[in-house]
């Protein structure tokens, strides 16, 4: 899990790393860490899953802004916040997940204006709204590929594909 | 051990754990040289090459995006012509970007002599991860003598400077991210002020006292005073002014002199420039 879950990770941050720089509406980019983050919290339990949640959030943190620990922080909470309400729903589909996957890139985007900007960050929230809600639809939509790709990947790999209920 | 506290609350605890941990790396401010930072600026050299590739790759693409319009009026004419005007329009695609290099080296190369100081050119090879910051990657690192702190200098003005360095590859805080902070000065009244980045509203200049005879248009130049950039570099317009309402500050908004999205090649100064003369106006 943890080397297919560094895969996906490095691909991801690839990815966002590079298409910003010839596709300048930076909204346009999925936020596929999230994607990655939302499925460990849907379909992994343990402590592993929470610690490649936090690693692929210091991974994050290795490429985007100036203070190390604001994603670490955010994908911790992202997968915790799933698991711990998946854990109680009757169902984890795509559809949920998608939803889960909405939420979370809107919790990340302001979460990291908050944690990396203080109160400049959170006073920035409702201008910033539209452009994030935008970003989230767009990852919300791409997220069941994801899902799918993640699904396929793991029965390869023999791991398993649906969390086995607490 | 399984249906013990420890055992049923694992992963709230273990997540628990490391959120804690997060805000303890956020704390300690640990971006260069820590313990903390070094994983970080491990990832930075493994995914250079993949970033080196894409920013490449793009190049590349955007040359075939002209060579296809380029084509579109040639449908008419026989496949070995096609073929001729593809591969001319490939070799001037080529020419056209290589001058477009030249012109940006040239620029840099310029400056570099006008800076006086160690500058050595950098590429730039990727973005922001989020987006919610404004930094750049660079395909240079401490291998090409690159250190945290050092400026970054475009041809057009003041770019950043560097937070992260690994052996081939480094990251830039551009000077209109929100956590960025430059001490700047007016170069026609000489009111001095800090240029910092806001969140979604590009550059400011802060901390201009209200007396001070500030106008639409004026040039920001760096004071030097900062120990960071050297004294005179350009970091933007003025784009307006406002005067009214409450407060001791100007409210003055910067127009960068840099467009940060359009960045192929920099210039990063590797020597720390000497620390200007004192201003006459303190």
């Amino acid at each position: 899990m943890l080397i297919l879950f560094a895969i996906f990770c490095y691909l991801a941050l690839a990815i966002e790393t590079a298409v910003p720089y010839f596709l300048h509406l930076r909204f346009l980019i999925p936020n596929l860490v999230v994607i990655l983050a939302v499925d460990l919290g849907l379909r992994h339990r343990g402590a592993a899953p929470a610690v490649l949640a936090f690693a692929m959030g210091y991974a994050v943190d290795a490429f985007s802004g100036s203070a190390l620990g604001v994603n670490a922080f955010l994908m911790t909470a992202i997968y915790l916040g799933t698991y711990e309400i998946s854990s109680r729903l009757l169902v984890t589909n795509a559809m949920v997940g998608a939803t889960f996957v909405f939420l979370g890139t809107i919790v990340a985007a302001l979460g990291d204006l908050g944690l990396s900007a203080g109160a400049a960050g959170v006073q920035a929230w409702s201008a910033m709204l539209p452009t994030i809600v935008a970003q989230a639809a767009i990852t919300a939509l791409v997220a069941p590929i994801v899902f799918s790709i993640l699904s396929s990947a793991k029965r390869t790999v023999g791991l398993p594909v649906a969390a086995a209920r607490e | 051990m399984k249906g013990t506290f420890l055992w049923r609350n694992r992963v709230l605890l273990t997540a628990s754990a490391l959120l804690i941990i997060s805000l303890h790396l956020l704390g300690i401010e640990t971006k260069s040289g820590s313990y903390a930072a070094l994983p970080a600026l491990a990832l930075m050299e493994v995914m250079r090459p993949v970033q080196a590739a894409s920013a490449r790759l793009g190049e590349g693409a955007s040359g075939i995006v002209h060579n296809y319009f380029d084509l579109v009026g040639a449908r008419e004419e026989n496949a070995k012509l096609r073929a001729e005007i593809a591969q001319l329009n490939g070799e001037r695609a080529k020419i056209a970007e290589l001058e477009v290099e030249n012109n940006h080296l040239s620029g840099l190369l310029e400056l570099k002599y006008a800076l006086g100081t160690d500058a050595v050119a950098a590429n730039v090879i990727g973005s922001d991860a989020t987006g919610m910051s404004h930094t750049l990657i660079l395909g240079q690192g401490t291998a090409s003598g690159l250190k945290p702190g050092m400026a970054v200098l475009a041809d057009e003005g003041v770019v950043g400077r560097i937070i992260d360095a690994s052996e081939h590859a480094s990251r830039v805080l551009l000077i209109d991210d929100h956590n960025s902070a430059v001490d700047g000065v007016d170069q026609r009244s000489r009111a001095r002020g800090i240029i910092a980045g806001v969140v979604d509203e590009g550059v400011i200049m802060k901390y201009v006292d209200r007396s001070e005879d500030i106008r639409k248009g004026d040039q920001i130049v760096t004071s030097g005073l900062d120990g960071i950039y050297p004294r005179g570099l350009l970091l933007g317009s003025v784009a307006s002014v406002r005067r009214e309402g409450p407060g001791l500050f100007l409210d003055v908004r910067v127009q960068s002199a840099v467009d940060f999205r359009s960045l192929e090649q920099v210039l990063v100064v590797t020597e720390q420039a000497p620390p200007p003369p004192p201003d006459k106006r303190g």
